[in-house]
């Protein structure tokens, strides 16, 4: 078959579609690039010119709706293959460019529920692909070959000397050893290539012992097959070799795919961005486009089940909106014509119109992958630990290993090479290693699912240790709104009829603390007229008899009030007592709040107010609390000092704030989270960020964190006492080659198990 | 007892061969999606040409 590149193929897809004719899915010139890289073109068997697509598609939920798909992409003349994979969600299409056009395709994807594109990150999937594809390929040579192997040595180990032909003994031998190259050769290949690029950077990585007994297995099988009666006797080596590169294989495979699911959210979490869009110019015709050529300004269609390309505003359409990764609510938000939405947050209502006012760096979407990339590309104090003992270790294990063989060639010399082989393999600290970083993954990949970042992995250890909780109070505990609290109204008036016109007439004023009395009273149309609102004091009217009325501070509508908090006044101009009312106001405390400190409380944690505000006002929402220790006024060295002097007693300090006012305090502190709310994101140095503001998370966070320490804590003991058992039963010559590999697998294989149990 | 010399490299063969055909079913993409293709037994049968996509095929190897 020849290849032939897009721009020279005389029947390219994009000249013939003229413009209309294909409806709103046709192509612009720019995105030929784009299906360039997702399309290979080239002449079939037949001599037609076909193109092999590969779509991404959209609003897919599980294996069925791939049926209905590829029924549909079927029933198009010029479609000559489908084939759709429910896994990834892409779409592989065989077709005629000459007797279908791309959009047909489109809408055709379009009409049964779904919408296609072309792929994106192609190269990159298709390379994972291979790289996946060829472990299993691998594993499965080594492991159909081991068992060939072993059923062509097995006569060597129960035939008598001399029961068997010696020239059908040798075939058997030389059937062995052909078997055994494809597992050396092929299979084995990652833990040479490992060995490798170790050496060359002067390191000594863990693939250096595995890759040594492997050679050494082979170098010895293949001189016994060759001259039975040399240095190496009669024993047999290479079923050994062939048992253990699958057993190590076997748990390198299933753990790789155990790690890939325990950083599955992650993973979501970083590819949320769809990769084309379609965009609607100012004539209202669509074009599909990339991503990254969208500009602020923009209109995008957002069908069913995609993700908002950037930070917009809803300009045709009311949905429900999937915000879950971002904030961490699972319930979709309900969403309506004028509201903004977020990028990488999904569309789960009905297809909508969006204006776009920040795409690519700037948006919230691309702060908080940073924000993830940062903290995973980050090393922990554990592993730089880890990192330091690796290479001592391994050289004592080698050291160990020409140890014991000099010292069984002593005792039985037949024996020594087997024991050198078991003790490379056996002490490979594969389970050691993986046993922190495994668990840290894991519970950040399940803390990302609730919307909690972790910015320190390291954080998480020190974490599950906090014993003193300090919390800011505005913008943590309390909202920024204020709720109505107290109404005083006078004995002999009509109260309804009083509230109802205190409240109609505070919706004619924006004021924050005239929305939260509508907010507070449901608030009747008033009949009022000469409206006059004076800056900083309040609001006057006339209802529908005349007289004027007056809403705001009590000094201005002439009512004594206490100064407690805040208080509006609302009486008639020159009245009576009775048309005399007074609303008192407190700060809104944040929903769960209440819930969060009293799991903080249950988990021994003990909490303390530490604000800047005034006393009163800190003490007001202690006392709602229940909170024993509340410290106000304190300046943000004040707080620093109090920090100080609560590490200086011995507490491990948790901070929470709201990550903008506090910064130099919550790095004090041990540990530090930070509510995040609107865009300060990128600023944020705290080492948690809650996305969504939800205080309950800090509990949660902190006993997932708990959880985290233990497993990482039994991982590691189940690391040393499985070293500490094989290696001297190795010494003893006690575990043949094939025991110590499978030990080694089942040993890394329950470390990532039991760190997989986080994320659920 | 003679046929062994014939058949113990046959099988070896034969062996190398099946690693071969399962290396050519893995790279074809057929372990890719498991799920899938259970999923076909249920559908309604389509027009004729729904055999043709039964068979895996991958633009790779195009």
């Amino acid at each position: 078959m020849s290849f032939q590149r897009a721009n020279v193929n005389p029947s390219m897809p994009f000249s013939a579609a003229a413009p209309g004719q294909v409806g709103n899915a046709e192509l612009p010139e720019d995105d030929k690039a784009a299906l360039g890289d997702s399309t290979r073109w080239f002449t079939d068997d037949a001599g037609v010119h076909v193109a092999d697509s590969v779509f991404a598609l959209q609003g897919m939920y599980c294996a069925a709706c791939s049926g209905v798909i590829e029924a549909a992409l079927q029933a198009l003349p010029g479609v000559l293959q489908v084939e759709v994979n429910a896994a990834s969600r892409r779409a592989k299409v065989r077709w005629n460019p000459v007797r279908v056009k791309l959009a047909q395709m489109f809408k055709a994807v379009e009409a049964a529920g779904y919408r296609a594109v072309p792929a994106q990150h192609e190269a990159l999937r298709v390379a994972r692909q291979r790289e996946s594809r060829q472990a299993l390929w691998r594993l499965f040579v080594a492991g159909f070959c081991m068992m060939q192997v072993m059923m062509l040595v097995a006569p060597a180990y129960v035939a008598a000397p001399g029961e068997i032909a010696t020239d059908l003994e040798a075939l058997l031998r030389w059937a062995a050893w052909v078997l055994s190259l494809p597992v050396l050769l092929f299979s084995a290949g990652p833990f040479f290539t490992g060995a490798w690029h170790a050496l060359r950077q002067h390191r000594i990585g863990m693939d250096v012992p595995v890759a040594l007994g492997i050679v050494i297995t082979f170098v010895a099988g293949t001189a016994v097959t060759f001259d039975p009666t040399g240095p190496f006797g009669r024993e047999v080596y290479l079923d050994s070799m062939t048992m253990f590169v699958t057993f190590l294989l076997a748990g390198r495979w299933l753990e790789s795919r155990a790690r890939a699911r325990s950083t599955e959210a992650l993973d979501d979490l970083l590819q949320r961005m769809p990769d084309s869009v379609e965009r609607i110019d100012d004539a209202g015709r669509s074009e599909t486009v990339l991503a990254s050529r969208l500009r602020v300004g923009d209109r995008v269609r957002v069908a069913l089940g995609q993700a908002f390309p950037g930070d917009g505003e809803l300009i045709d359409g009311s949905t429900q909106i999937d915000e879950a990764l971002l904030s961490g609510e699972s319930r979709p938000v309900e969403r309506r014509v004028g509201e903004s939405v977020v990028g990488g947050t999904v569309n789960v209502g009905v297809p909508v119109l969006v204006r776009l006012s920040c795409v690519g760096e700037g948006t919230r979407y691309r702060q908080i992958v940073d924000l993830v990339q940062r903290a995973l590309a980050e090393r922990p104090q554990m592993l730089r630990t880890a990192d330091r003992w690796a290479g001592p270790f391994l050289w004592g294990v080698l050291v160990m290993a020409a140890l014991a063989a000099a010292a069984w060639s002593v005792i039985d010399p037949s024996r020594a090479l087997w024991v050198a082989v078991s003790v490379l393999i056996v002490t490979c600290p594969c389970a050691l290693s993986l046993a922190a970083p495994a668990a840290l993954l894991s519970a950040a990949g399940a803390l990302a699912r609730c919307g909690v970042l972790v910015q320190r992995l390291d954080a998480l250890e020190t974490l599950a240790r906090t014993d003193t909780a300090c919390l800011d109070k505005t913008g943590t505990l309390t909202q920024d709104r204020l709720v109505l609290a107290h109404i005083g109204i006078h004995e002999g008036a009509d109260r309804g009829a009083m509230l109802a016109r205190a409240a109609s007439l505070a919706a004619l004023s924006h004021h924050p603390l005239s929305r939260a009395l509508t907010q507070a009273l449901p608030a009747p149309q008033g009949e009022w007229s000469a409206v006059r609102e004076v800056a900083g004091q309040g609001i006057q009217a006339r209802d529908a008899q005349g007289r004027l009325w007056q809403l705001g501070s009590p000094a201005w509508v002439g009512v004594q009030a206490s100064a407690a908090r805040p208080v509006v006044a609302f009486a008639q101009v020159s009245g009576r007592p009775e048309d005399t009312a007074i609303f008192e106001f407190d700060e809104a405390l944040r929903a769960d709040a209440g819930q969060a400190l009293q799991q903080l409380h249950a988990q021994g944690v003990a909490v303390r107010l530490l604000s800047g505000d005034s006393q009163a006002s800190v003490d007001a929402v202690a006392r709602r609390l229940n909170i024993s220790q509340a410290q106000g006024a304190a300046t943000p060295e004040g707080k620093l000092g109090a920090l100080s002097a609560l590490q200086a007693e011995g507490h491990c300090v948790l901070m929470v704030g709201d990550g903008v006012n506090d910064g130099p305090v919550l790095a004090r502190a041990d540990v530090s989270f930070a509510l995040a709310h609107g865009s300060a994101l990128a600023q944020q140095r705290s080492d948690f960020i809650v996305l969504g503001s939800r205080l309950a998370e800090v509990p949660a966070a902190r006993a997932l964190a708990k959880r985290t320490v233990s497993v990482m804590r039994q991982n590691l003991l189940w690391a040393l006492l499985y070293n500490a058992a094989c290696v001297p039963l190795a010494l003893a010559g006690l575990l043949p080659p094939w025991a110590a590999g499978a030990g080694m697998a089942v040993s890394s294989l329950a470390v990532v198990l039991n760190a997989l149990r986080l994320s659920r | 007892m003679e046929s062994l010399y014939l058949l113990l490299p046959l099988s070896v063969l034969l062996v190398l061969a099946l690693i071969g055909v399962f290396g050519w079913a893995v790279n074809a993409g057929q372990f890719d999606d498991l799920d899938r293709e259970g999923w076909r037994v249920l559908e309604e049968n389509r027009s004729e040409t729904a055999g043709t996509a039964r068979t895996p095929f991958d633009p790779d190897q195009a």
